[in-house]
């Protein structure tokens, strides 16, 4: 196999993750990359990041042990700061708002998905039974669900593929995914490419995804702002 | 007069049977959860107990080293589900997340489910969530889309509203629940701190709801404008020690 690319990294795939969150959107940020999206926010820009135990409107993450509040967490359980706006409430006041259609945009980390929107994050591979989380209702009641990923699983095998093959968390539910080697958009059955990592071609990433690219005709090589 | 305050952890769950449904309240954090509360069920001793949590509980080991890798203080005082677990109290566990997110780090129910020793129903958060609030309210079941198409629906009613499938699922009633807040009146009503998760939720939706608190303060301290939960949906309430235990076979 040919040298590859430069793969993204875990902060640069937040940044465009991020980059595309509307000023005032409602956002929920799930387990795994997706928890990184809060500390890379514009400052002129004012999304509310939303939290399954009932936080709306927390801030980026916090590093410093002496500015950590240990009741103030993201979903993963890293301590995030307070921000001003930001409101409490309870588990299932927090599940109304979102099986009520009030998160704007959910961003999920992903096993698999595929060229009908299908989401699998379930079953991580070794661990004895499915887990779901908040995914579930977030897949299934968001406005839109952004899936942040590795573009190759550990093994290997491709995890954009053509239909999925492990345990679904929710159906036709994914409407944009940011991998490490580009940004796509699953819409009508098909898996389009809008923009690519620097240096990959069209060709060297769809030998690596599982279902068959279209490209958008104003495909272009990922900027972050 | 009414007075729910209870002289101690262990008095307060003296009357938990084995076979009991349990509510277990917080979310993955040992600050908002009622670990005084845990520790007293363990000494206990009731088992074959069905636990409603939104996890499984990090236990000791799992606990202090995620709270090292975040450079967080661990606690001496945290326990919490993983210890029913360790202590092999479990005979089903309903939950959304069963296993813990860390690839590497192995919660204590994933040893007991390799072992075979406990069942387990996986269902998302906010339908556990809802299912909670619903026995609360007096409400039997209610019709969600989340989950439809999934292993989730499998045996449930499907039933379509404005085209959209969705299953039906039932009211959570427990026998118990713990929960945590912070300052509670002799009437049981409580102010939480932070993210209420399913402390609130909880309370409320079982025959005997207790309050784990780090404060009683006198009856109309709390204002009608700031108490959050009232005390009507509280039956027992108890206070956290001034100074923290670190061996949860000690009484409390």
């Amino acid at each position: 196999m040919s040298e590859q690319p430069e793969l993204l990294d875990e902060s640069v795939m937040a940044m465009v993750a991020a980059r595309d969150l509307p000023d005032g959107a409602i956002v929920n940020l799930g387990l795994g990359l997706p928890l990184a999206l809060s500390d890379y926010i514009p400052p002129d820009r004012e999304v509310l990041f939303h939290s399954e135990q009932g936080i709306v409107g927390f801030g980026a993450r916090v590093f410093d042990p002496a500015e950590m509040d240990p009741l103030l967490m993201n979903a993963g359980g890293e301590p995030v700061a307070s921000a001003p706006g930001m409101s409490y409430m309870s588990h299932d006041e927090s599940f109304a708002m979102i099986r009520g259609g009030h998160i704007d945009v959910t961003v999920l980390g992903a096993l698999q998905v595929d060229a009908q929107g299908n989401l699998a994050n379930a079953q991580i591979p070794g661990k004895p039974a499915p887990g779901l989380g908040g995914g579930q209702d977030l897949a299934t009641c968001a406005k839109q669900v952004l899936v942040v990923m590795r573009h190759v699983a550990p093994n290997g095998d491709p995890k954009i593929v053509e239909r999925c093959d492990m345990v679904l968390t929710a159906l036709g539910c994914v409407d944009r995914v940011v991998t490490d080697v580009g940004l796509f958009e699953i819409a009508d059955g098909r898996v389009t490419l809008l923009e690519y990592a620097p240096g990959w071609t069209v060709d060297q990433i769809q030998a690596i995804t599982g279902a068959e690219l279209a490209v958008a005709e104003d495909v272009r090589e990922i900027v972050l702002i | 007069m009414i007075n729910k305050v209870v002289g101690s952890f262990d008095e307060a769950m003296a009357d938990v049977q084995s076979g009991a449904m349990i509510h277990f309240g917080g979310f993955a954090n040992p600050h908002n959860t009622p670990n005084y509360l845990i520790a007293a069920l363990a000494r206990r001793g009731a088992d074959q107990l069905t636990g409603v949590s939104t996890y499984a509980g990090h236990g000791e080991e799992v606990q202090r080293e995620l709270f090292e890798r975040r450079n967080l203080e661990p606690l001496p005082d945290g326990w919490d589900l993983g210890l029913m677990a360790e202590l092999g109290r479990l005979g089903k566990l309903i939950t959304s997340f069963p296993n813990g997110n860390s690839r590497e780090l192995l919660y204590p129910f994933e040893h007991v489910l390799r072992r075979g020793e406990a069942e387990v129903e996986v269902l998302g958060q906010g339908s556990i969530a809802e299912r909670i609030r619903c026995a609360r309210a007096g409400i039997p079941a209610f019709y969600t889309p989340v989950g439809v198409g999934t292993f989730v629906a499998e045996g449930k009613e499907v039933r379509e509203f404005d085209g959209v499938a969705h299953i039906l699922e039932t009211a959570l009633k427990a026998d118990f629940a713990l929960i945590r807040a912070h300052r509670a009146d002799r009437f049981g009503n409580l102010v939480f701190r932070g993210p209420r998760t399913f402390n609130q939720t909880m309370a409320g939706a079982a025959a005997v709801t207790v309050a784990e608190v780090d404060e009683v303060v006198p009856l109309g301290e709390l204002g009608p404008d700031e108490i959050h939960t009232p005390g009507v949906y509280v039956q027992r309430v108890v206070v956290r020690p001034s100074t923290p235990l670190d061996d949860w076979r000690t009484p409390a």
